[in-house]
């Protein structure tokens, strides 16, 4: 990736940050887009799996340091999504805007299945009603405005080659 | 080539199990631990989004907060529009209530249905028939007056005309009796500028035709009905006189009466029956009117007494301020002639900015003796008068 393409993909992350902690507040949906997951999926097609893992780690911690419990269980879920997404990117992703929809969808559910899991907050009916109902949702949710978003940047994006 | 790329594939593996060595500890983490390192985030550079989360929950609160506000305005601005039509409405049927008290009996209530096509303006339709006792020809009236005529009867409605109705005629009388006439419609357009401006600000009118030349009728005299004719019995307001018109018939008086009814106010009236009609109803409306002028006499004596006392209270006050007034100015004379006598015993060496100081002190302790004198007056007169609403206010 030379330095122009990263230095978009940088602006168009700060732009997805941006709009999670402007955009969610005010939508104030219970199943609202995770415009994190969108701007990591951006950063782990465009780099190394190990950097990939490094980012969500990170973004992950910082949505960690915000919530009540679970502290690690964002990162943990991010790392592993990141690293993934990252490794997968050759095989699956290319330049595809419905299979990078399919990926964030994926990608949004395996984070709130992960994180409902580590946290131990609800257990029983209402964690099944919360995992195939309510975070399918908000993973279907984050996959539209995912694609909507690629469909959008896509002459400003450039992906990596393989 | 080959090697180089197996080594940054494990150097990938091995930050990726770096990355998730550190997510387990921070989930293993003690509680207060744990608690030091997200407080530390969240005041670095977690800082700025939360800050930035902080403002978009607050716009949103705001604009829902605005919502709520132009929806209560909405629903206060409809309640006030609302208060005036049943105050109205309360106040008729109280009026409606005390009406049927003083009537004892052969009356129907009934809502006044009016309709609203031109050709509707002069018809009432009242919601009683024939199955609640009204019959043809029977009298519509409310707690002012004459309302009209029932014309039409069916078995769950009837309907009336108004007094507004061409068809409508009333023999009537002036309330010392000295006038009689046939209380009609107001049709003719008006010809000189009074009577226009009636005109324009009244719809309903009536004319009072047939009056003896020798009889005058001022301004504001009420007309009754008279009892002559049969249907309407005696002692019905049927208007009040507006001002005397000009018509034709040079040999007798017309004179244009306001209504003591508005139809455009009328929900419910009174309909009476035969029976009552011929029994008589005069002394209904003269004690209502009676009852009335009480009530006013009664309030206005009420409001005449508050007035005194209100005046008793403030002349009171004033009288204590007075006095103090004149304490004061007493004390501030006597206080002056010592300051001058010491003033002329100071010795010569004395200097004059002692003196001068001397002045100034004894100047502020005069002031603050007139202000303790002026606060205890105000005081005082505070306590008499919490006094007096107090032992007002307490009923046996």
């Amino acid at each position: 990736m030379n330095w122009g393409a990263t230095a978009r993909t940088i602006l168009l992350c700060a732009i997805l940050i941006l709009l999670h902690y402007t955009l969610r507040p005010l939508l104030a949906w219970r199943a609202s887009p995770d415009f994190l997951i969108i701007a990591l999926l951006l950063v782990s097609v465009r780099v190394r799996p190990g950097l990939a893992a490094v980012f969500g780690f990170v973004v992950g911690l910082a949505s960690d340091s915000v919530a009540l419990s679970g502290f690690g269980a964002g990162a943990l879920a991010m790392t592993l999504i990141g690293f993934s997404w990252s490794r997968l990117k050759a095989v699956f992703f290319a330049d595809h805007v419905l299979l990078n929809g399919f990926f964030l969808f994926l990608g949004k559910w395996a984070y709130e299945v992960l994180m409902h899991l580590m946290e131990r907050r609800i257990s029983g009916t209402e964690l099944l009603l919360q995992l195939f109902v309510w975070s399918a949702l908000s993973a279907a949710v984050t996959a539209v405005a995912g694609v909507l978003a690629l469909m959008a940047l896509r002459p400003v994006l450039e992906t990596r080659g393989t | 080539m080959a090697r180089t790329s197996r080594f940054t594939a494990q150097v990938d593996i091995w930050i990726f199990i770096a990355c998730l060595v550190l997510s387990l500890i921070a989930l293993a983490l003690p509680a207060n631990l744990r608690e030091s390192v997200a407080g530390t985030l969240r005041r670095s550079f977690v800082a700025p989004m939360l800050q930035l989360q902080k403002s978009a929950e607050r716009w949103r609160s705001a604009y829902l907060a605005s919502d709520r506000v132009e929806l209560r305005k909405d629903t206060l601005a409809l309640a006030a529009a609302r208060v005036p039509t049943l105050e109205s409405e309360n106040d008729r049927l109280r009026a409606l209530l005390g009406f049927g008290a003083k009537l004892q009996w052969g009356f129907i209530p009934a809502e006044a249905l009016q309709g609203r096509g031109r050709a509707e303006d002069f018809t009432v339709t009242l919601s009683a028939g024939s199955n609640a006792g009204v019959r043809e020809h029977s009298l519509v009236v409310a707690p002012e007056g004459i309302v009209g005529l029932v014309q039409t009867v069916d078995p769950t409605m009837s309907l009336a005309i108004l007094f507004a109705h061409p068809d409508f005629r009333v023999s009537a009388i002036s309330a010392n009796d000295s006038a009689f006439g046939i209380v009609q419609p107001h049709t003719t357009s008006g010809s000189n500028t009074q009577e226009a401006s009636y005109l324009r600000s009244e719809r309903y009118l009536l004319e009072m035709r047939g009056v003896p030349f020798r009889a005058t009728l001022k301004p504001g005299a009420i007309i009754y009905s008279s009892g002559l004719g049969g249907i309407y019995p005696k002692g019905i307001p049927v208007g009040v006189v507006l001002a005397e018109i000009k018509t034709s018939e040079t040999w007798a008086r017309t004179y244009l009466l306001r209504p003591a009814v508005n139809p455009t106010e009328l929900t419910s009236v009174m309909i009476l029956t035969p029976q009552r009609a011929t029994k008589g109803v005069a002394s209904v409306w003269a004690d209502l009117g009676a009852v009335d002028s009480a009530t006013k006499r009664i309030v206005a004596a009420g409001d005449s007494l508050a007035r005194r006392s209100a005046s008793a209270e403030a002349d009171a006050r004033r009288a204590a301020i007075d006095a103090s007034a004149h304490a004061l100015a007493d004390s501030t004379r006597r206080d002056s002639l010592s300051r001058r006598d010491s003033t002329s015993r100071a010795p010569s060496g004395v200097p004059a900015d002692s003196v001068a100081r001397a002045r100034v002190r004894a100047d502020s302790i005069a002031s603050a003796r007139i202000r303790r004198l002026r606060r205890d007056s105000i005081a005082a007169t505070r306590r008499d008068t919490t006094r007096r609403d107090t032992t007002a206010g307490v009923r046996p």
